[in-house]
């Protein structure tokens, strides 16, 4: 049965008119958020320059916990990025229509996801200015860098994933920049002629388009998993117990889909609110995209659970009292909490009603959010706090230059994607329009024939329609 | 590199490092820490302080848990699953536990590395290369000991008011912030000891290098020397306690033997030999 | 070091070398390729170059640290004209190991807080001046001063330091040179004196099979810990391996070692021996002949029960040491700090003693001490009775002037000694130092000494009962400062300007001790004289002369124990410990040893009230939490540690910190327990009894993190170092 995910009667050109009206001068409540994202990254920006001047010792990180914070908001950043991807790329190739109206912001997000998620290896070196070395590039002293190294794969899978994505996004974006181009004036139309790339929406260009597109997106699954496998590998390399277990990469993967997902909802929701985009992001849309949050949460859930069982029914002694100790040991509060969020909490959108209740869904995308990132913090940090030298163990809080610098990067990444719902188009217009004209073909024949001419129908007499490219 | 030769000597190539791999080792410098004889008395953590320029960090740093300590004193209370009954006092007193470097010919560190920072030597040394160093600090999350130790601040602008500066050890470098660092069996005296012996036209004999540990512990308890030396005083225990190189478990035709490798079963290959402490009863 | 306006021949003299061929040198890492001979000069290419110093290799001089009173042999290396890092000189007694006391030595020889001029007291507070005026003041209010009216307080001296300094104090027409060490071994050494006839044997533990010791920590801070350290593992530990007991109200170094460690109620140690002799005459059939009647009647009245009752030590335990005193023979028990600082702990040393005797031990690991021949440069060994004459000499006015050198009373005094106020009653006092520790802090004048490895000067350890070995002191760079002077130089000018006869020929102590040492006797120089004689003593760092052995008359003493009396108000009793990291409080400006955690507790850069469990359960505290701990004299707060090494009724606060002066690393750290002792003393010897102090102790409600190394305190069952049994170890390892 096929839901009514968008009303077939919206015209072409409203469709244009309604997306192009969200990127016109934006009113006071937009000024005052970018104002908020652009204090949180001064926030951070301080806090980083202090612990370049000083050293890594004002963060708290000591012997032997060498990683905290910034690890793990990389990893849940670079986790947030997969969800333009799953839109994007996997419904693209099952063909899943309602992903149509939601795919680019999603896709924008994961753009900025990994610009943000890319900041987080830099600021946690310790000799920050030396951060080049990890690429491979030809030095006098024939150096290179260890490529036996998982964080030197990152360096690899990052930068390739950020490539692909940015590409993948503008290539997509090209039939709606040209849109743009023709109603646009001043500034805008110079940009958007010039990223439009002459596009004029004739037979052979969508033909190529829809080739590359698809190969993209086909490129960029096995992209995205390898990626999220590549930064889990930054722990399920190693030795350390409660880091090497060999369900990590998975286990990422369906994390970073859970909080790819999460986030959708959150954004999905603020820009139907704002932007009225109620038409296109639709209820029905919504709904799907939380039955497919509650899918990934209870893959992550049952992956968690191969893990707990794994360790505890394990040989491995030290494993297991690190699993014993998250649960009762010092960061119990915390591990408690992201089980609650990451397994429980899901259950909300179970129901039908709750799912179509707006301002609940938005409450617990967020939650959803927050549990992920209490998992990526509850991989790392315990880990370090129990390892195998019982003389090592220690407890240790970050202080308020790690909650600073983590606190910017939303901030960082907020001010991107205003900037992006600004001047791009958020929703996929051409896309939005291919949605409509597969449902009138399917729902209603009359209307279809009304409103879709083909070089072969009798017109004479016809008045020119107005629907546009 | 010619095909034929890859495939002729694919053997030889897949050799792991402490089977000689592809190249041979002039020394594998090593250990043995007897415990019967280690007192705690914590000398050998003072005097590597003073060899290796070590900064102090002061009491709320070191509370932190930011300190330099290379070579820590470990001391352990017995417990009743490790043989010691519930007591109403500590009956067998405290063991010690020397840790450094163990030097491990199986790194965990060193793969790890995103700038090849740390890497081994052909002297059996793992190498730490403090200008390389970019400060990811993975290598110290690798290490099952937590031996590495980070600099977190620039400890040289506090550490050494004039004139303690003079006492500075000029053999080696003092380090900045951002960089990692850890026991390197006193390198530099290695260095020395090597081109001594070089300069005088020999090789190098048990008892010329001393590590800064090993000399000045009262009791002799460390014992420093190249295992790769048939007649060192080192690979003379090491054989005596039937401890081998390149083994995860330690098979030995007298059980009763009590020397053994601090987590061994990790497959790292340390080249640091303990000797169990010994009680009465 | 490499000035050019040091002639080759000052410098060869300043680095101890004579105008000698190299191959006198070959001890040290010279190369062989520099000529000395008079007359050539090889030239090494390098600025202004010293003859041997090649840039880059370090030299290795010998020297002697004088960090605590055990007086080891050093071997500094030296490199570009700065001593970088001491080593133990391998044919000393201490051998080629230095404990870490004396490796961080070198932080005080290079310390920033320094006194680095003469100071004197204008005004209420100590200004600089200069060495002209720092005399004059001398001048005018010292050297007028009647014959009996001027003291020294010193620590421990020996060697021709010693000599001039007793030459001085007779010039003076002093009899009182008070020598003062907060820790020692005074009562022991009666205890000696009165029943063996030698203060200081020599305590064989490498011919020991068990070693029962009552609280002297032997690997820590008692008498030479390095030697001992080294007799310990290498002979008492090597192949048939010996047993060592330790019984004390808190674990020392020695104790964290012993095969069992016994925790008996603080100062009934005494009783706990007699219990032992009790056992070992009547279950372990050992035969009582060596003992006087009059002992072992007193021993059989303290059967096990009584002796259970008593002291809190389980009969089993007593059964368990009487076996292992007999089954491993021959035996050794000492006693120390924490026996003797009763009002009772003469008599816990002598029934400490009784048992060496009833075993049989003296002669096989007490041996007598070999005489010397230079008897004048024997240690003048520290006691605190010293502190306690000097403090009521001072109260009642005795003296017009006092010098202080190398001791801290203002420090260790207790409060109700009033040091303080007692030594302001002295009009002028003179403090040679090199810090402004609270002594200092108190002088009139101060006058800035070198540290042990800037100046020339001989020493004599306190223990070396077989050897008579002369340790040498010698630069190993050219002072920091200028404006500092060597003891010895500063007695040598008042031995001048007092117009002692047989000092005015001496330019200064450099040559005074060259002229000594030319003319020692022909036994000692061994047939080298002259040049040759001072180039090995410097060289290898001692001079070692022929003894004889002495011998030893046994005759025990009165082993009566007093009762057991109840504390009152003040059920606790507390343990000022001493230990190798603070020792008596002179290491407190050391930043290495200040941030080297503590032996047992791992606790670093501060102070901590040890507590027993049940103590800490009692009283509601967790670690961290600070407490109160209060005498009838006053009260310190520090944080809490909780472990089983320390006896239920006991605190145990260590001795060393809560310094008011003494520098950087120093000052405002931690607190002093030593401070709210009881004014309680030894009845028989006169000694401080540092553990005689009864305190209770309260919550604050404060707590913070306790600045403690380390995470887990056990194992948590991952083998990381497991324990072998000794019969084991025998057999796989035994000779």
């Amino acid at each position: 049965m096929q839901t009514k995910d968008i009303n077939e009667n919206i015209a072409w050109a409203k469709i244009n008119e309604d997306v192009l009206r969200s990127m016109e001068n934006p009113r006071m409540g937009y000024w005052v958020a970018l104002a908020c994202c652009i204090a949180m990254i001064s926030v951070a920006v301080v806090a980083e320059i202090y612990q370049y001047q000083v050293g890594m010792g004002p963060s708290n990180l000591n012997w032997p916990h060498m990683w905290d914070l910034y690890i793990a908001t990389f990893v849940f950043w670079i986790g947030m990025s997969h969800s333009g991807t799953l839109l994007s790329a996997i419904l693209h190739i099952i063909q899943a229509d309602w992903r149509k109206p939601i795919y680019r912001f999603a896709e924008a997000m994961t753009t900025f996801s990994l610009m943000t998620a890319g900041l987080f290896p830099i600021i946690h070196l310790g000799r920050v200015w030396n951060m080049y070395w990890v690429l491979p590039y030809v030095s006098d002293r024939g150096i290179w860098p260890n490529f036996r190294s998982p964080l030197v794969w990152d360096a690899f899978a990052i930068t390739t994933y950020l490539t692909s994505s940015a590409l993948f996004l503008f290539i997509g974006m090209i039939p709606d920049l040209a849109i743009c181009r023709d109603n646009a004036r001043g500034w805008r139309q110079k940009l958007y002629t010039v990223l439009s790339m002459g596009w004029q929406g004739d037979d052979r260009q969508w033909r190529h388009f829809r080739k590359i597109y698809l190969l993209m997106a086909c490129f960029l699954i096995p992209l995205a998993v390898s990626v999220h496998s590549i930064v889990s590998a930054d722990f399920a390399m190693s030795i350390m117990p409660g880091w090497h277990v060999t369900t990590f990469p998975p286990y990422f993967v369906a994390g970073a889909l859970y909080s790819g997902c999460a986030a959708i909802i959150t954004l999905f929701i603020l820009l139907r609110y704002f932007f009225r985009f109620d038409e296109y992001m639709t209820i029905p849309i919504m709904e799907k995209t939380c039955k497919l949050t509650f899918a990934i949460a209870m893959v992550w859930t049952y992956l968690n659970i191969i893990e707990f069982a794994a360790t505890w029914y394990g040989h491995d002694m030290v494993a297991k009292e690190l699993l014993i100790n998250k649960f009762i040991g010092p960061h119990a509060p915390f591990f408690w909490a992201m089980l609650f969020l990451g397994s429980v909490l899901p259950f909300t959108l179970a129901f039908e009603k709750l799912r179509r209740h707006l301002p609940t869904m938005f409450v617990v995308s967020l939650f959803l959010n927050l549990g992920m990132w209490l998992e990526r913090w509850m991989i790392v940090t315990p880990t370090l706090s129990y390892s195998y030298q019982p003389f090592a163990w220690d407890v240790m809080w970050p202080s308020m230059v790690q909650w600073s610098i983590v606190f910017g990067s939303f901030g960082w990444f907020g001010m991107l994607f205003l900037i992006f719902v600004k001047v791009f188009p958020s929703v996929s217009m051409y896309e939005v329009k291919e949605m409509v004209f597969h449902r009138r073909h399917y729902h209603s024949d009359e209307v279809a024939n009304k409103l879709h001419r083909r070089a072969s129908d009798d017109q004479s007499g016809a008045e020119p329609t107005r629907e546009g490219a | 590199m010619s095909l034929k030769n890859i495939l002729e000597n694919w053997s030889h190539y897949r050799q792991t490092i402490e089977d000689g791999g592809h190249y041979e080792y002039e020394h594998m410098w090593g250990m043995a820490i007897d415990l019967n004889k280690c007192t705690g008395c914590n000398a050998c953590s003072v005097a590597c302080y003073a060899e290796n320029n070590l900064p102090t960090v002061g009491k709320d740093r070191m509370r932190k848990g930011q300190g330099m300590h290379w070579l820590r004193m470990e001391r352990y209370w017995d417990e009743p699953e490790m043989g010691g009954e519930e007591k109403e006092y500590q009956e067998r007193g405290g063991s010690f536990l020397p840790m450094m470097c163990q030097q491990c010919n199986a790194a965990t560190c060193e793969p790890v590395c995103p700038v090849a920072a740390t890497y081994h030597t052909p002297d059996g040394l793992n190498a730490q290369v403090y200008n390389r160093c970019i400060g990811s600090r993975y290598c110290s999350n690798n290490c099952p000991y937590r031996l590495r130790y980070f600099n977190f601040y620039s400890y040289y602008e506090e550490s050494w008011p004039e004139p303690l500066n003079m006492q500075l050890n000029p053999d080696l470098s003092v380090r900045d912030k951002g960089v990692m660092e850890k026991c390197t069996f006193c390198i530099q005296r290695i260095r020395t000891g090597k081109d001594k012996a070089s300069r005088e036209d020999r090789t190098v004999q048990d008892g010329d290098i001393v590590t800064a540990c090993a000399q000045t512990c009262p009791t002799e308890a460390i014992v420093f020397g190249d295992l790769l030396d048939q007649k060192s005083q080192v690979t003379k225990l090491w054989k005596a306690q039937q401890v081998e190189l390149g083994k995860t478990k330690q098979d030995k035709a007298n059980t009763e033997l009590r020397g053994y490798r601090v987590l061994e079963g990790l497959n790292t290959d340390p080249c640091v030999m303990y000797m169990d402490r010994v009680r009465e009863a | 070091m490499s000035g050019s306006d040091i002639n080759r021949r000052d410098f060869l003299k300043f680095m101890g070398l004579g105008g000698v061929g190299a191959a006198t040198l070959s001890g040290c890492d010279m190369p062989t390729t520099v000529t000395l001979e008079e007359g050539k000069e090889k030239v090494v290419a390098y600025l202004a170059p010293e003859e041997y110093a090649i840039p880059g290799i370090g030299v290795t001089f010998a020297s002697t640290c004088q960090q605590c009173p055990s007086g080891c042999g050093v071997h500094g290396r030296v490199r570009e004209g700065r001593v970088l890092k001491l080593e133990g000189n391998p044919e000393a007694m201490n051998g080629k190991g230095l404990c870490q006391m004396g490796q961080a030595s070198l932080q005080g020889h290079y310390n920033p807080d320094r006194i680095t001029q003469p100071m004197a007291r204008k005004g209420g507070s100590l200004v600089p001046v200069s060495w002209e005026d720092a005399w004059e003041l001398m001048r005018e209010k010292a050297s007028g001063t009647a014959q009996g009216r001027s003291a020294w307080f010193t620590g421990t001296v020996s060697g021709h330091q010693s000599v001039l300094l007793a030459a001085l104090n007779k010039a003076w027409g002093s009899k009182d040179h008070y020598v003062y060490e907060a820790i020692n071994n005074a009562v022991g050494e009666s205890v000696n004196e009165a029943v063996l006839g030698d203060a200081a044997p020599a305590y064989r533990l490498d011919k020991a099979k068990a070693i029962l010791s009552f609280g002297a920590d032997f690997l820590g801070t008692w008498m030479s810990p390095v030697h001992f350290s080294r007799e310990y593992a290498a002979k008492f530990r090597g192949g048939d391996r010996g047993v060592l007991i330790q019984v004390e109200p808190k674990m020392t170094l020695t104790g964290a070692n012993a095969d069992l460690w016994v925790a008996a109620r603080p100062g009934t140690e005494g009783v706990v021996a007699l219990g032992i002799a009790n056992v070992l005459l009547s279950k372990n059939q050992v035969d009582g002949k060596r003992l006087p009647q009059a002992a072992l009647d007193v021993i059989s009245q303290y059967s096990v029960n009584k002796v259970t009752e008593i002291t809190g030590v389980a009969g089993d335990t007593l059964v368990r040491i009487a076996e292992y005193l007999k089954e491993r023979s021959p035996s050794l028990v000492l006693s120390g700090d924490s026996a003797h600082g009763h009002v009772n702990g003469y008599q816990n040393a002598m029934a400490a003693m009784m048992l060496n005797v009833l075993l049989g031990n003296v002669g096989k690991t007490i041996e007598a001490s070999n005489s010397v021949v230079f008897g004048e440069l024997k240690a003048k060994r520290g006691n605190s009775k010293a502190m306690l004459d000097f403090a009521s000499a001072a109260d009642a006015g005795k003296y017009d002037v006092v010098f202080f050198m190398g001791a801290n009373p203002v420090y260790t005094a207790p409060t109700h000694l009033a040091m303080a106020e007692k030594i302001a009653k002295v009009p002028f006092k003179v403090a040679l130092s090199m810090f402004v520790d609270e002594t200092t802090m108190s002088a009139d004048l101060v006058l800035p000494v070198q540290s042990p490895y800037e100046e020339w000067g001989t020493s004599v350890a306190p223990y070396q009962p077989k050897e008579a070995a002369i340790s040498m002191s010698q630069p190993l760079m050219k002072p920091l400062s200028a404006e500092t002077k060597s003891l010895g130089d500063i007695l040598l000018s008042m031995l001048k300007y007092h117009g002692v006869k047989g000092y005015e020929g001496y330019e200064d102590y450099y040559a005074y001790l060259r002229s000594e040492l030319d003319n020692m006797p022909a036994s000692v120089k061994a047939g080298k004289d002259g040049d040759a004689f001072w180039s090995s003593a410097v060289q290898k760092g001692f001079i070692k002369a022929p003894t004889k052995p002495g011998s030893l008359n046994i005759n025990l003493g009165d082993v009566k124990q007093g009762g057991y009396q109840a504390g009152g108000d003040y059920p606790m009793h507390l343990v000022p410990a001493s230990n190798q990291t603070m020792y008596d409080g002179r290491n407190a400006n050391l930043p290495w040893l200040q941030e080297a955690p503590d032996q047992i507790t791992k606790i670093f850069w501060d102070s901590w009230v040890e507590l027993h469990p049940k103590t800490a359960a009692k009283l509601g505290v967790k670690e961290g939490d600070f407490v109160r701990v209060e005498s009838d004299q006053g009260a310190i707060e520090a944080q809490v540690y909780i472990y089983k090494g320390v006896h239920v009724d006991a605190v145990a606060v260590p001795m060393g910190r809560g310094h008011e002066g003494y520098g950087r690393y120093a000052k405002g750290n931690g607190v002093n327990p030593l401070k709210i002792l009881s004014p309680a003393v030894d009845k028989k010897s006169g000694e401080l009894a540092t553990h005689a102090t009864r305190v209770r102790i309260s919550k604050t409600g404060r707590s913070e993190e306790l600045p403690r190394l380390g995470g887990s305190e056990v194992q948590v069952g991952r083998r990381l170092v497991s324990t072998v049994s000794a019969d084991v170890f025998r057999r796989t390892e035994g000779a």
